[in-house]
């Protein structure tokens, strides 16, 4: 359905996007995950005709989208990160000029707006001036007017920014209703964990290459596989960090006073198992533990570590 | 069928909604009436005389023309230098260019529909003009002449505005740069034509200089000027008004006009290709040296 390929997109000498190879197939929701500043806008802004790209490919079922724009623009449906409406036109209005600009006719129209506004729950705004609307309900009405021409694939850059977790859901909630319509959606994050429940699968985009692509639960594994421990002692410090330190399983050891952090990559047997041979060589274990990782963190230092 | 441009169709909404249009129209008459009534004053005064008096007939028009050309050279580019810097002050420009819309039919619609409000400004003022027909002395002929170069002048000042518009963030920007550039048409022309005959000490120039045909104020003088009947005027070395003595005489206006036509049309071109979020050849070009590289 999407494909990108070896994709280059330079700001004078700063390469935003580096070479990005992506693949989405028909029907999926393909979450696109990155930091500030990896590159997801300037992709999502090429993948919609909105930005020149250095070099590259990208097919949007099978249409050059570099080449053939007109066509290709037919079929993309684009919501921007950050985006403004007409102050002066009401809710039936503003869809329903976006409508006579995909050369819709007035008829269809008017049930193609009445149709979205009830998928975006606005149904009761119509008649109010779009600038009287609050920020969730404009995010939401943006999205039903990304859809006016019942395109095949929604290009979504960060739409659950800057709303609260309520608004959060209820945007979540219509993109599982545009999935079971059998749209392919590719949307952006800064923040893993938001996508992780929604999207089958993602790609995690860092300095505009992409580091990991996969299934969800592929992803999961791969950024989860790592965990934190801390080990708590009450004195032979030096020597509990050696015996860690020979240990296979550990990682980026962080020696504290009398405490250890250290990456554990393995099961929780095996973390039982490194216990028990530290208790074994007589070391004084007064604590020993995972840490409590927020899944943002894990996320900064899978990504920062894959690039070093 | 033909379809209106909708971007055509929704600015006009817009702009004809509510108090606004109409509160235009009425200053803009207002202005008009004051002027009408000023010239008509101002000839009766002279005479004292209470009969028909063709001249002022003619007086008024002169005013009527002349007030009209300065409200819409005012007007017409005030209509337009928001139109895209606006859009993207509002952050709605991506919006619209990630549709199918060709970013030169974006710039036809936004032009025509400031257009069309300043023809509706033009037709209000007809009403006002038909008091000439009282007195006698201009056809209907001239009078739509006159108009035609109305409109004419419209859509180059509102060309320019897009122009800028389209080139400058800000719409305030584009605001100084329109103005600026119709103050060179109107006035900068002028003084680089003297400039370049005193320069090159050609003060007995005879003819037209080419320079000047690009004036609008002179354009718009010359039309007057063959309406009345004026004979040949030279102002200076240049300039002349009424028979230009070349074999092949066309008048100075039609010639305006064209260059305003031409300059419109390359504005509007040019403003589509800066909105174009894909510069064509660019590309072209670069499949040239990959494919050459391979
Ligand atoms: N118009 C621009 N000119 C120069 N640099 C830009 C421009 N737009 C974006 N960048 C830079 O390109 C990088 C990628 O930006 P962006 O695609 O917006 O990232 P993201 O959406 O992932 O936060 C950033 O470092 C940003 O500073
Ligand atoms: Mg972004």
């Amino acid at each position: 359905m999407l494909k990108i390929k070896g994709l280059v997109k330079k700001y004078g000498k700063f390469t935003a996007v580096d070479y990005l190879d992506l693949h989405v197939p028909k029907g999926e929701i393909y979450g696109f995950v990155g930091p500030n500043g990896a590159g997801k806008t300037t992709t999502m802004k090429i993948i919609s005709g909105l930005m020149e790209a250095d070099r590259g490919e990208v097919y949007v079922n099978d249409i050059d989208v570099l080449k053939n724009q007109r066509k290709a623009k037919e079929v993309i449906g684009y919501m921007p990160d950050f985006f403004g409406v007409y102050d002066d036109l009401k809710v039936t209005e503003y869809l329903d000029y976006y409508a006579s600009i995909y050369k819709i006719n007035a008829k269809e129209r008017k049930k193609i707006c009445d149709d979205l506004l009830e998928l975006v729950d606005l149904q009761d705004k119509k008649d109010a001036y779009v600038d009287s609307l609050s920020r969730g309900m404009k995010q939401r009405l943006c999205l039903a007017r990304s859809l006016v021409h019942n395109p095949e694939l929604l290009v979504l850059d960060e739409p659950a920014s800057g709303m609260d977790p309520r608004a959060r859901v209820e945007m979540k909630e219509i993109l599982r209703v545009l999935k079971d319509l059998g749209k392919t959606i590719i949307i952006s994050s800064h923040i893993l964990p938001e996508l992780s429940e929604l999207c089958t699968s993602i790609g995690i985009i860092e300095r505009g290459k992409i580091v990991i692509s996969g299934t969800v639960d592929e992803i999961m594994q791969q950024v989860y596989r790592k965990r934190f421990i801390k080990v708590k002692i009450k004195d032979k410090t030096e020597e509990c960090a050696k015996v860690m330190q020979e240990h296979p399983l550990i990682t980026n050891i962080i020696k504290g006073e009398n405490s250890i952090e250290a990456g554990f990559e393995g099961s929780e047997e095996e973390m039982a198992m490194l216990l028990k041979e530290l208790v074994m060589r007589d070391i004084p274990v007064i604590s020993f533990g995972q840490m409590e990782g927020n899944l943002e963190d894990v996320f900064m230092k899978v990504t920062k570590g894959d690039e070093a | 069928m033909m379809r209106i441009n909708p971007v055509l169709q929704k600015e006009l909404k817009i702009r004809m909604r509510g108090w606004r249009a109409a509160g235009m129209i009425g200053v803009y008459l207002i202005f008009m009436t004051l002027t009408a009534s000023f010239a008509l004053i101002m000839s009766m005064d002279d005479y004292y005389r209470s009969t028909i008096d063709p001249e002022v007939a003619l007086g008024s028009y002169i005013g009527l023309a002349v007030m009209q050309l300065v409200l819409i050279s005012f007007i017409s580019p005030a209509l337009t230098t928001g139109a895209i810097s606006g859009e993207r002050e509002k952050q709605t420009l991506d919006l619209l260019l990630s549709t199918p819309m060709t970013p030169l039919s974006v710039i036809t619609g936004k032009l025509f529909a400031s257009i069309s409000q300043v023809i509706l400004l033009i037709i209000a003022s007809l009403p006002i003009f038909s008091i000439v027909f009282l007195f006698g002395g201009i056809s209907v002929i001239e009078l739509l002449q006159l108009f035609g170069f109305f409109i004419i002048i419209a859509i180059t000042f509102g060309s320019i505005g897009i122009f800028y518009s389209s080139y400058f963030k800000k719409t305030t920007a584009a605001n100084v740069m329109a103005y600026g550039t119709i103050a060179f048409l109107c006035f900068g022309t002028i003084f680089l034509t003297i400039l370049y005959l005193g320069i090159t000490r050609n003060y007995g120039y005879k003819g037209f200089f080419p320079f000047l045909y690009a004036n609008p104020i002179i354009g718009f003088t010359s039309i007057l000027w063959d309406q009345v009947g004026g004979g040949n005027v030279n102002i200076f070395p240049g300039l002349i008004f009424g028979n230009t003595a070349a074999a092949s005489h066309i008048s100075t206006w039609i010639i305006n006009l064209l260059f305003n036509i031409i300059l419109s049309i390359v504005l509007l071109i040019l403003s589509a290709k800066k909105i174009n979020p894909l510069k064509e050849r660019h590309r072209g070009r670069f499949y040239l040296s990959r494919k050459g590289k391979k």
